[in-house]
């Protein structure tokens, strides 16, 4: 176990630079996602750590040293790839004891630590079979056993997940978080799938296009994210983000208005800030905070429901705009063509400026309010 | 089935069994050859003879077959263990540590492919003499061990080798050479094979390398031996005719052995 | 912990010595003796006695008519023997690749034998079957084709036609591999939709199936073309009256360029320089063959 430091590491490859100016502190038995679109470098940022490509500049420590330019074999780490990376000619056993034979260890050695391994792993009837012979599953556990015989201060995974099926990628996303907490060691992990990264993470680093757009712990990302981008990254159905204009209500108090949904107009709570008329900014309102007792009100025409037995997403939009989606748990009787009155609290609006930082304000953005 | 197309299956047929048997005849031909005495080969008979002894016999003590077959065997072995070797290495070298300079000579490499023959072998011969080597098995052997073509289809098979294989060996702290040799060459077993059916067989033909090279009648391959056993003015088809079965029957062994890879050998270059 | 040098230039060093072997084997085998043999084709001299000749070897070039006779046939060759061969290989790998045909499989491998002979060993089981009375005379009489035998050994123009039916047995069916393999790669619903849209066979050869082998199409004519371009073991073998005169045929008319090379080398009193020029000949000829095949496919784009 032992604790992670990135401290302004760049990466370019030839004159391209892919990852600007990372800085992470990662505390020793802490489970740390990497999550963000495909391509924006989170591979290339874990390689970095394990030292399969080289840093060019800035600096890795781990357990307070500087590892830049050591080995990777000598950093104290050890890595699970998403497609496994096993030796087709080699057993179950061999493929798990490799690492420790180079490493010179005495062979009882090397076999108190794989049948160890394989116990946790449940891998103990498949130690003599070769990975032509197992399931996706199967190799996923032995790719772990593999990483875990080495007794690595730090695992790295990189997509660990991605190659299994539905059904398989819940079960092994619960294994791996129950021999997280087994074990205790210090974890890095990379996956574009916010669910994964949501129910494993301690805290969760949002990359994007090369550049961390926040750090925090899962619902802190989720209640608080720091722009636009985290903010529809982070959830799923996705949070509704939608254009709006400051202006004002009859009676002259602040309020947006809404070209989505028919200019309609919401007023603003009173504690809101002044902003500017004619401000444009965007809000976000996540699908479940749609509720019954909200001042704000709209009727839309239902597209799309999908029943998914306990709760409802209805899709739904005004006119020609970008459908809008309303989570209900009580919305059995929803059926597409069909109208439907939405309402929600202004006070738990998101709001946006138009470059995608957050306004914070106490007044909005509340998600229990 | 409607006329024309009985007359298009009937036309498909005819077509590929004329082709198929117009390209087994000449092996029909020698295997029958072998049987007959020179006087019915050279008169078409296409019959069993019964010379089959009488020509073994000639062969075996007019070419010393056993030494020839034995020189044949240990420069195409040799020479294919060599070429697999170096040039697999190399091959994989270019395709793992990718560096513009290498990436130039690679370049300059695949230009050597194109090069005839004809523009070396007078140079080499030149080189073989200095070297002392006139006449000997080596020679033969050393100007294919490192072979363009060869580096070119490893590099291309390379390619298919899963880079995280590579990279989990690297965290495990393997070194670079030993990736190569316990992670690499099992996982390209099949990419070997075939390019030991290729490569085998190349050096086992050969032809106008020897020719130079080789001036003594114990030195010589047997493709040579049936080459001038033919050239007399008035061959002894007979004898031809066994020295050619026994030059191909180890490729034609290889081939039905290793059918797959052989023509997964002769595809590697274009994929 | 070994000392920690920069990642990069482990690798790089890693890089240099698995192909440093290689690299040094061809500078000695094959860089040195090209650069050589170019400075030897400025040379002229008879044996070891040579002397800068300037470009007197390519006006020898110019006068000699045993070369001219070489460069003649060898030009002849691929230039007949390459698209008969080509199309035929094609034409029997379209009708191979069809997936209800019975003993596909048998066929193809029975086509693809002649592969696994080599040149010397096909040539001189092909000088057997081509005597005056032997197998394939008596063959072509007993269908009536022919009222005597084809003087197949003896007269130049039927010693050619020979040398190409036998390249042209020798290779056809390793092209009909690469095409094979090529068709096999075509997905098939493509066919599919042809045939529902009602277009023709031929329409679906010429329009759908060549195009989409175009590349094939191409690597097999440059291999085939430098093939070709070097023939050496069937001109010495098949047809060779007489290898100690160094002739190639009946009246040298299957004399090819990498015949006459190892003729000046190894036969008559040898000539390295002028050899050596001829042999850059045969590179030049690749070189602008290549080139124009490559043009020309690039250009029906
Ligand atoms: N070896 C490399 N050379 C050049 N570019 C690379 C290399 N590896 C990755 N990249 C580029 O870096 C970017 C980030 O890649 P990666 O880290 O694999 O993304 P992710 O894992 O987030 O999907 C991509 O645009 C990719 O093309
Ligand atoms: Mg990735």
């Amino acid at each position: 176990m032992s604790d992670l430091k990135l401290v302004d590491v760049s990466k370019s490859f030839g004159a391209v630079e892919i990852l600007k100016k990372i800085n992470l502190d990662v505390k020793a038995g802490e489970f740390i996602v990497f999550v963000g679109p495909s391509g924006c470098g989170k591979s290339t940022l874990l390689r970095l750590i394990a030292g399969l490509e080289e840093i060019t500049a800035g600096e890795l420590v781990i357990g307070g040293k500087r590892m830049n330019d050591i080995d990777p074999s000598h950093r104290g780490l050890a890595m699970v790839f998403q497609s496994y990376a096993l030796n087709p000619h080699m057993t179950v056993a061999e493929n798990m004891g490799f690492a420790l034979k180079f490493a010179g260890l005495p062979s009882a050695e090397i076999r108190a630590r794989v049948l160890s391994a394989a116990h946790i792993l449940d891998l103990e009837p498949l130690l003599q079979r070769r990975p032509k012979a197992l399931s996706g599953g199967q190799r996923q556990r032995v790719a772990i056993g593999r990483a875990i015989v080495r007794q690595p201060k730090v695992f790295l995974f990189d997509e660990p997940l991605s190659n299994l099926d539905a059904g398989l990628r819940v079960h092994m996303r619960i294994e791996i978080a129950k021999l997280h907490r087994q074990l205790g060691v210090t974890t890095v992990y990379v996956t574009h799938d916010q669910v994964e990264a949501m129910t494993l993470a301690d805290r969760i680093v949002v990359l994007r296009a090369g550049e961390v757009e926040q750090i925090g712990s899962p619902l802190d990302l989720y209640d608080n994210p720091a722009n636009l981008f985290v903010a529809g990254f982070i959830g799923s159905p996705k949070m509704n983000l939608l254009p709006a204009i400051v202006t004002r209500t009859a009676d002259g108090r602040p309020a947006l208005r809404i070209p989505d949904i028919g200019d309609a107009l919401v007023a603003l709570p009173d504690r809101a800030p002044r902003l500017e008329d004619g401000r444009a900014v965007y809000i976000g309102i996540r699908p479940e905070q749609f509720c019954v007792d909200g001042s704000a009100e709209f009727d839309l025409a239902i597209d799309i429901v999908e029943h998914l037995g306990g709760t409802t997403f209805v899709y739904a939009r005004k006119g020609s705009s970008a459908a809008i989606v309303v989570e209900t748990r009580d919305g059995r009787a929803h059926k597409s063509g069909d109208a439907i009155a939405v309402r929600f609290d202004p006070a738990s609006l998101y709001l946006f400026d138009a470059d995608g930082g957050r306004i914070r304000s106490a007044a909005f953005g509340q998600p229990n309010a | 089935m409607p006329l024309p197309r009985l007359l298009n299956r009937i036309g498909v047929y005819g077509f590929l069994g004329a082709m198929a048997l117009l390209s087994v005849f000449p092996f029909i031909w020698m295997i029958v050859g072998t049987t007959n005495s020179t006087g019915d080969i050279i008169l078409g008979h296409l019959g069993l003879g019964h010379a089959f002894l009488d020509n073994t016999q000639k062969f075996f003590t007019q070419a010393n077959a056993p030494l020839i077959f034995w020189n044949s065997a240990k420069i195409s072995l040799l020479g294919t263990a060599l070429t697999l070797a170096v040039s697999s290495v190399a091959g994989y070298g270019f395709e793992i540590f990718r560096s513009p300079g290498r990436d130039w000579l690679y370049a300059g490499l695949l230009l050597t492919i194109m090069i005839p023959f004809a523009v070396l072998m007078i140079p080499l011969f030149m080189i073989m003499g200095r070297l002392g080597l006139i006449n000997t098995h080596i020679a033969i052997i050393l100007p294919t061990v490192a072979s363009g073509f060869v580096i070119f289809y490893f590099r291309q098979a390379t390619k298919a080798f899963p880079s995280e294989l590579r990279d989990a060996a690297r965290v495990d702290g393997l070194k670079e050479w030993q990736i190569f040799l316990y992670i690499y060459i099992p996982t390209m077993r099949s990419t070997y094979a075939a390019a030991f059916v290729i490569v085998f067989m190349a050096t086992w033909n050969n032809y106008l390398w020897p020719l130079i090279v080789l001036q003594t009648n114990e030195m010589k391959t047997i493709t040579l031996v049936i080459s001038s056993l033919a050239s007399a003015y008035y061959p002894d088809y007979g004898v031809v005719m066994v020295g050619a079965l026994v030059a191909t029957l180890p490729t034609l062994i290889v081939f039905f052995a290793m059918q797959r890879q052989f023509v997964q050998g002769m595809l590697g270059a274009i994929k | 912990m070994p000392a920690p040098i920069s990642l990069r230039r482990y690798y790089d060093v890693n890089g240099w010595f698995f192909v440093v072997p290689a690299l040094g084997l061809i500078a000695v085998f094959m860089i040195y003796p090209i650069i050589w043999s170019l400075w030897m084709s400025f040379q002229t001299g008879r044996g070891l006695v040579m002397h800068f000749g300037g470009l007197a070897n390519i006006v020898r070039l110019t006068e000699d008519p045993v070369f001219q006779l070489a460069l003649t046939n060898t030009i002849l060759f691929f230039v007949i023997q390459v698209p008969i061969m080509l199309t035929l290989a094609l034409f029997t790998a379209v009708l191979l690749d069809d997936p209800k045909l019975k003993f596909a499989g048998l066929i193809r491998t029975a086509i693809f034998l002649p592969c696994v002979m080599s040149l010397v060993v096909y040539s001189v089981i092909f000088k057997s079957m081509f005597v005056d009375d032997g197998v394939v005379n008596r063959a072509l009489a007993a269908v009536g084709a022919i009222s005597g035998p084809i003087p197949w050994m003896s007269d130049p123009f039927w010693a050619r036609v020979l040398l190409i039916v036998a390249i042209t047995w020798r290779w056809t069916g390793y092209n009909m591999i690469f095409y094979l393999a090529a068709l096999q790669n075509i997905d098939r619903s493509i066919y599919e939709v042809a045939r529902i849209d009602g277009v023709p066979a031929t329409a679906r050869f010429f329009r759908l199936t060549v195009p989409m082998l175009k590349p094939v199409i191409l690597f097999t004519t440059v291999t085939s073309t430098i093939g070709t371009l070097q023939l050496f073991d069937e001109a010495r073998n098949i047809v060779a009256s007489d290898t100690s005169a160094g002739t190639a045929g009946p009246g040298d008319s299957v004399l090819t360029l990498s015949v006459y090379i190892y003729n000046l080398t190894f036969r008559f009193m040898p000539s390295f320089g002028y050899a050596a020029t001829v042999s850059y000949v045969i590179v030049i000829l690749v070189a602008l063959l290549s080139f124009v095949q490559f043009t020309v496919a690039r250009e029906r784009d």
